[in-house]
């Protein structure tokens, strides 16, 4: 009965969509009864997708196994909360959510944003169509509330990967970035189909701002899940699901960068059209090569020719109707000016650049296996060494123009000048980088150089903020324009050496471990006491008691890695057990017993400064929240 | 100059850095990329030995064998099976632990270096997120056995 419910609101809301679509397309005066108030269908839209969303959802917390979803997704021994999240833990549902998300970003638009009515309008007639394709695809290809027959008794349990607090929170991040994009695509195309110039710029900052954040927040999440729980002691692995939601948070980076010449000096209007639509095609893509199954990925989840069709269908609708409107109408908002090369605006462009090429070398990393098996029949993956072979070149210049970038001044600045302004700074950073190299001359020197690298970068940030508490003389009235970007860069110097020191750094050691063996690892001692069973609320795990033991001889804690054996679907997960410090992370996980039922393999992680990586994330997100606040402040 | 001139002029400069970027990127790319091969073309096709590749069949049922080895004083414990595409066979070894839905029977990727005929020292085998899901090229050999008996 519910599930019908939810049904017949999804219908609603497609029937409601299709009318912006509708009115889209056809000139107004064509049809006049279709002419709506995009305001209204916009809440409408929400609220049914809201109450088709809590149909679904009830339908979980009681394990209606009638639905096809929740029978192959669900279990009556979940616990609650997974129970919960196993709404978006499978294909139907995540799209469900991406709708919802999608209208609700409809919904705010149209509530908080002051504009004028007709570009309001123009807006969400653009975001209400984006709605009406997703909710097509839902009720054509993926239909959540899909009977089956004969029901079972007992559903065949959700993903024991996805039963993760981590993993639990991480699609709606996921789609709040991904889909927050689609309203910054609508404005942007609206900006371009207007006839007079408007002020657009100021209304799509907070939106840019946001979305960045949650694609932020949903990649260290998503990283972080990878490191802890998937066993293998990294937190990236260039796999191809990863790079698609790389993708769109380096043009992100780029808007974001961009649309502050954009706001202050009304430069670089065009570029910031193009780079709001390509970063919703990103996102698009991104989707398209999770959920159709053409790489072959180690994320890749079970899937359907046919989706991936209609994806691919709606993402080049989407696209080309971006660029087309593009071609058509860029003249309109065109301001020919130049951009001198040493200035802030030249110094920022810089960035582009070096977020472009990032772009452009995960692309075509990404997707090249993808044509290459299309065109020439042969079966590649491109790994990990590509991309840091590219990556790795294009950091230095890309540090030093972080570095420059704040101390350089508006309109026109000459180098010499800079240079005499942060001699200081100069001075300070030849300085650690001696220190630094003199404390680790034992290490890797590409580790050495990228270590003093990230501290540039912080150290820098460091010393802008003391450069404005002298000027200002006090803290509050530092701007919240610098504040944001300070913790944006430290938190991307901070990520530079943690990755530095959990890829290069890493020490790893795979054994057959006795019980009452020690094994040696960087200055731990690791000791294995032996294997206890434990049973969880719907799994049977064997959990690994390891002594960690410093060099002065003191236990420094027990570490339980587990190995878990889920009662339904007999799948087994492996619970990592982590020790983490701010010099670096122990890491181990246990694997199968011997025969001899007393050796056990263990595999065992030094894995320095990790924790930096998730300090990092939350500075950057912490970086964006002061942009995104400040954004909204000066629009009143 | 002209204004015409030097818009020709930057226009050209940065299509020349365009263009060297991508050269660059492209020649990395090549040297940087992993080839898939069934167990079958393996055999066909001679490869270096130093070449890395990825193989993607089934694991053989009852070939999983674990051997302890002694290395500097540790003992670790080799890991080898076979994987099969029902027409070949190659013989993995690994060292370290397998990941959580790996099973005789299914489906697998393996990541290595082929040292001789038949044998491959892998430093990766992938494991599925999903129980379900089979990668497309494990698919196709998937189809194969369907209409082939069991081994």
């Amino acid at each position: 009965m519910i599930s019908e419910l939810g049904l017949l609101f999804l219908i609603l809301v497609f029937i409601l969509s299709s009318l912006s679509l509708i009115e889209l397309l056809v000139k107004r005066n064509f049809f006049p009864i279709f002419s709506f108030e995009q305001k209204k269908l916009s809440i409408t839209i929400f609220y049914l997708t809201l109450s088709s969303f809590i149909c679904l959802a009830y339908s979980f917390m009681n394990s209606d196994f009638t639905l096809n979803v929740i029978s192959k997704n669900s279990n009556s021994q979940l616990p609650y909360i997974y129970k919960f999240t196993g709404v978006w833990g499978n294909h139907e549902g995540s799209i469900l959510l991406w709708l919802l998300v999608m209208t609700f970003f409809g919904f705010l638009f149209s509530e908080k944003t002051q504009a004028k009515d007709n570009f309001k309008n123009q807006v969400l007639k653009i975001q209400n169509s984006l709605c009406f394709l997703i909710v097509s695809f839902i009720l054509f290809t993926s239909n959540p509330f899909e009977k089956t027959f004969p029901p079972p008794i007992e559903g065949s349990d959700l993903n024991p990967l996805l039963q993760d607090p981590g993993l639990a929170i991480h699609p709606p991040f996921l789609y709040l970035g991904y889909v927050g994009f689609s309203i910054i695509y609508s404005i942007s195309i609206a900006a371009l189909s207007c006839k007079q110039k408007v002020p657009f710029i100021k209304i799509l900052k907070p939106w840019v701002f946001i979305s960045w954040i949650f694609l932020t927040c949903r990649i260290g999440l998503g990283s972080w899940w990878a490191y802890y729980e998937l066993g293998w002691g990294g937190f990236w692995f260039w796999d191809p699901v990863e790079n698609a939601s790389l993708l769109p948070w380096l043009t992100a980076t780029a808007l974001l960068h961009t649309i502050v010449i954009a706001d202050k000096k009304n430069l670089l209007i065009n570029w910031t059209i193009i780079l709001s639509i390509l970063t919703f095609i990103l996102s698009l893509l991104g989707t398209f090569l999770v959920r159709s199954g053409v790489l072959v990925s180690v994320h890749a989840f079970a899937s359907d020719h046919k989706r991936g069709v209609y994806i691919l269908l709606l993402l080049s609708i989407i696209c080309a109707f971006g660029f087309v409107k593009y071609l058509k109408n860029f003249n309109k908002i065109t301001n020919q000016s130049q951009i001198p090369l040493v200035s802030r605006e030249g110094v920022i462009s810089l960035n582009n650049i070096f977020m472009l090429t990032l772009t452009f070398t995960v692309l075509l990393g990404t997707i090249y296996p993808l044509f290459s098996s299309v065109l020439f029949n042969t079966k590649i993956s491109v790994g990990a060494p590509f991309f840091n072979s590219i990556l790795v070149p294009i950091m230095f210049p890309f540090v030093i123009g972080m570095i420059m970038g704040p101390f350089v001044r508006w309109g026109k600045d000459d180098l010499i000048n800079i240079v005499d302004r942060i001699k200081i700074l100069l001075f300070s950073l030849i300085l650690i980088s001696s220190v630094i190299w003199y404390l680790n001359y034992k290490d890797p020197v590409l580790s050495i150089i990228f270590i003093i690298l990230g501290s540039w970068v912080i150290l820098s940030s460091i010393y802008e903020i003391i450069q404005s508490i002298k000027i200002n003389r006090k803290l509050s009235s530092i701007p919240k324009k610098m504040l944001a970007q300070v913790f944006a860069h430290i938190g991307i110097g901070l990520l530079i050496i943690g990755s530095t020191g959990s890829s290069i750094l890493k020490k790893e050691k795979i054994q057959f471990q006795e019980i009452g063996e020690t094994i040696k690892i960087k200055n731990f001692d690791v000791q294995f006491q032996g294997v206890k069973k434990i049973e969880g609320p719907n799994y049977i795990s064997q959990m690994g008691v390891f002594k960690i033991i410093d060099d002065n001889n003191k236990i420094v804690t027990t570490l339980k890695p587990e190995k878990r054996f889920y009662n339904s679907g007999s799948q087994v997960t492996t619970e990592a057990a982590i020790y983490s410090t701010l010099l670096g992370d122990l890491y181990i996980a246990i694997g199968d017993v011997h025969k001899d039922k007393i050796k056990w393999t263990t595999r065992i992680w030094y894995n320095p400064y990790t924790l930096w990586i998730w300090i990092g994330v939350f500075f950057l997100a912490m970086g964006g929240t002061f942009s995104f606040f400040n954004s909204l402040r000066r629009k009143k | 100059m002209k204004p015409k001139s030097k818009r020709l002029l930057n226009l050209s400069i940065s299509l020349t850095f365009f263009s060297i970027g991508c050269i660059i990127l492209l020649f990395n790319l090549r040297d940087n990329l992993v080839f898939f091969y069934s167990p079958s073309e393996i055999s066909e096709k001679n490869i270096s030995s130093n070449e890395t590749v990825r193989i993607g069949g089934m694991v053989k049922k009852q070939s999983l064998r674990k051997i302890i080895k002694k290395v500097k004083g540790r003992s670790l414990e080799e890991i080898s099976f076979i994987i099969t595409d029902y027409d070949e066979e190659i013989e993995v070894s690994y060292i370290g632990i397998l990941p959580d839905l790996f099973k005789e029977g299914q489906g697998v990727v393996v990541e290595g270096v082929v040292t001789s005929k038949g044998r491959l020292n892998a430093k990766n085998v992938l494991a599925k997120h999903d129980e379900n899901y089979m990668p497309p090229e494990i698919k196709n050999i998937q189809s194969i056995k369907d209409n082939k008996d069991d081994i």
